[in-house]
């Protein structure tokens, strides 16, 4: 029998013991899943945005589901950065386990607000910055759709910190390689990829949308295949590492991202369905790769082999 | 950390299930008994469970069900067939299984030294309150009942409340059992004749309210059960919240019993179907 794989993996100058995290929003803090998961277990915990003031979120109904899917319509509702730190960062404090602070803002000022309040404390490991939440009207996905705002949210938060800037990006707009290009040169570590994609659903019987925002964030595994080309097309693009999600809940999932070039993975919808699913995935890839007698899981990371496929049509 | 037994210190576990019996009570409504040891010795009066209603990917989420009773290993369930999930669920037969989170939310409150209460069920929503009556009758408590529904063939969980209750009032809308009409006509009646320590209240949110305003108007407490569209159950996901007085509250964890007078029932919503 071959032995266990080398797990491990890093993401800029952050080292984690396997590639598996939590995608932002969908798990907390990880305080709400420690009856269910052994948070330990986990590559990283990637906590729920978190702006520099409180904020309310959108009215309700926030949630409608899909085929293989669901919308959201949360609108980053957070306690704001002092009670984060206060409660959250003081609790993950006690786990061994890397945490990746996901930072939210209306304007660049208060990204880069948030990231120097955060460094004051100095317990988060790295920092995911989200310029792609499609749920609010001011700043989150509206910085995401161009490069020239992606970059200077990404140079104001760079300026504040020498840890691991992640920037979180969002399917919604022409080219995403465009953007990772931007946020890679404006000083981004790494990109992950992808947040929710810009979607509604109607309620036949009222005529009327089911969220009360009208319109919301598609995840789940519904939205895997535009995920997956997504990560595939940046990580051939750009030279900083891709954390892959958008629609994992398996480890054959999870590999699929890894072979289309990610260095790391995300679970996020699939916490709902089953809340055991990040430490299945984390077993499974283990057990993919034992099984293959691939020593160590970073070998798998752009090991899809694309030479065969055929040139895209060209007009 | 969810080992063998993580159910008796009150916490919730995922626990594989297996249907013992999935009874139509009336159209479009269900009673499921699932073989649950672990949830049923740990569940309280109140909490809920996080069903799966699908193996594979759709549907996707899982639905959430109030606690109607339990007894020995078995968990039962009170349903109302809503949406696609429900009416896979309607198709269980006995031997199926699936897996559910649970005991899950917070559960109704018994305060010290209550000598009579008094229970308001809107259709299936006696689901959270069968649990509780008999529960309140073990402690010697005389409970009223008030039951409403739209017929008396969706007159639910009666034959629970009329085993345990000292008292159990009936409004149908068509008039075909007891008072025609709504429960809350029911309610104001009783709150005027007698005196209660507290009120449980459970149904359509229209009505959730107005025994809520008719129990602050005759100064007894007033408990809810609200239901919304969950996606985590667990608490994470903040798709559930409710308005209230200190905040947006989830209906999972801080939920889903609120007491009434905390509810800013303006803000909030009328659960959609799922």
């Amino acid at each position: 029998m071959s032995p266990a794989p080398d797990m491990r993996v890093a993401i800029g100058a952050l080292e984690l013991r396997n590639p598996v995290m939590t995608a932002s929003g969908t798990f907390a803090s990880g305080r709400e899943y420690a009856d269910f998961v052994d948070l330990e277990r986990l590559g990283a915990v990637v906590t729920k945005g978190v702006s520099l003031d409180p904020w309310q979120g959108n009215a309700s109904p926030r949630i409608a589901e899909t085929p293989a899917g669901m919308l959201n319509s949360i609108g980053l509702q957070n306690p704001g950065v002092e009670a984060f730190i206060s409660r959250d960062l003081e609790w993950l404090a006690g786990i061994d386990v890397p945490v990746i602070v996901n930072v939210s803002g209306h304007s660049v000022a208060e990204y880069a607000a948030v990231v120097r309040r955060l460094e004051e404390d100095g317990r988060a490991d790295a920092y995911e910055i989200n310029i792609s939440c499609p749920n609010v009207d001011e700043g989150g996905m509206a910085f995401g759709q161009e490069c020239a705002p992606a970059a200077s949210v990404i140079s104001a938060c760079r300026e504040q910190t020498g840890r691991t800037l992640i920037a979180k990006l969002s399917p919604n707009v022409t080219d995403i390689v465009e953007i990772a290009h931007a946020v890679a040169g404006a000083g981004a570590d790494a990109v992950s990829l992808i947040n929710t994609l810009l979607g509604m659903a109607i309620d036949i019987d009222a005529f009327k949308p089911c969220l009360a925002r009208g319109v919301g964030g598609l995840s789940g595994p519904a939205i895997k295949p535009v995920a997956l080309r997504m990560v595939w097309e940046v990580s051939s693009a750009v030279d900083v590492p891709v954390i892959g999600m958008g629609g994992i809940s398996n480890a054959e999932d999870a590999v699929e991202f890894l072979l289309a070039g990610a260095s790391a993975v995300a679970i996020g919808t699939a916490n709902f369905a089953d809340p055991q699913t990040t430490v299945k995935v984390v077993d499974g890839i283990s057990e993919f790769c034992r099984s293959r007698g691939i020593d160590r899981v970073a070998a798998l990371t752009g090991a899809l082999d694309d030479s065969a496929i055929a040139p895209r049509e060209t007009r | 950390m969810c080992s063998e037994g993580a159910g008796l210190l009150g916490k919730p576990i995922v626990e594989p299930v297996t249907v013992v019996r999935n009874e139509r009570l009336a159209e479009g409504v269900g009673l499921l008994e699932l073989e649950s040891p672990r949830i049923a010795r740990a569940a309280r009066p109140g909490q809920f469970v996080h069903l799966r209603v699908a193996a594979g990917i759709d549907p996707l989420l899982r639905r959430p069900f109030s606690i109607h009773r339990v007894s020995g290993a078995h968990t039962e369930i009170l349903y109302q067939v809503l949406g696609k999930g429900t009416r896979l669920m309607s198709e269980w037969e006995a031997g199926e299984s699936t897996d559910a989170i649970g005991p899950l939310g917070t559960g109704w409150h018994v305060p010290d030294r209550v000598e009579h209460a008094l229970l308001v069920a809107g259709g299936v929503g006696a689901a959270p309150l069968g649990m509780l009556a008999e529960d309140l009758a073990d402690r010697g408590v005389a409970v009223t009942v008030a039951l409403g529904a739209p017929t008396s063939e969706r007159l639910v969980a009666r034959d629970t409340f009329e085993s345990v209750a000292r008292r159990v009032e009936i409004a149908t809308d068509d008039g075909s059992e007891g008072r025609t009409g709504y429960v809350t006509a029911l309610t104001e009646a009783l709150l005027a004749s007698s005196a209660y320590d507290v009120t449980y209240a459970c149904g359509p949110e229209v009505m959730a309210r107005v025994v809520a305003a008719q129990c602050a108007s005759a100064g007894v407490a007033c408990q809810v059960s609200l239901e919304r569209l969950m996606a985590c159950g667990v608490g994470a996901c903040l798709s559930c919240v409710v308005s209230t007085r200190s905040g947006l509250k989830r209906a999972c964890a801080d939920g889903p019993v609120f007491d009434a007078e905390e509810v800013l029932w303006d803000e909030s919503e009328i659960p959609p179907k799922h």
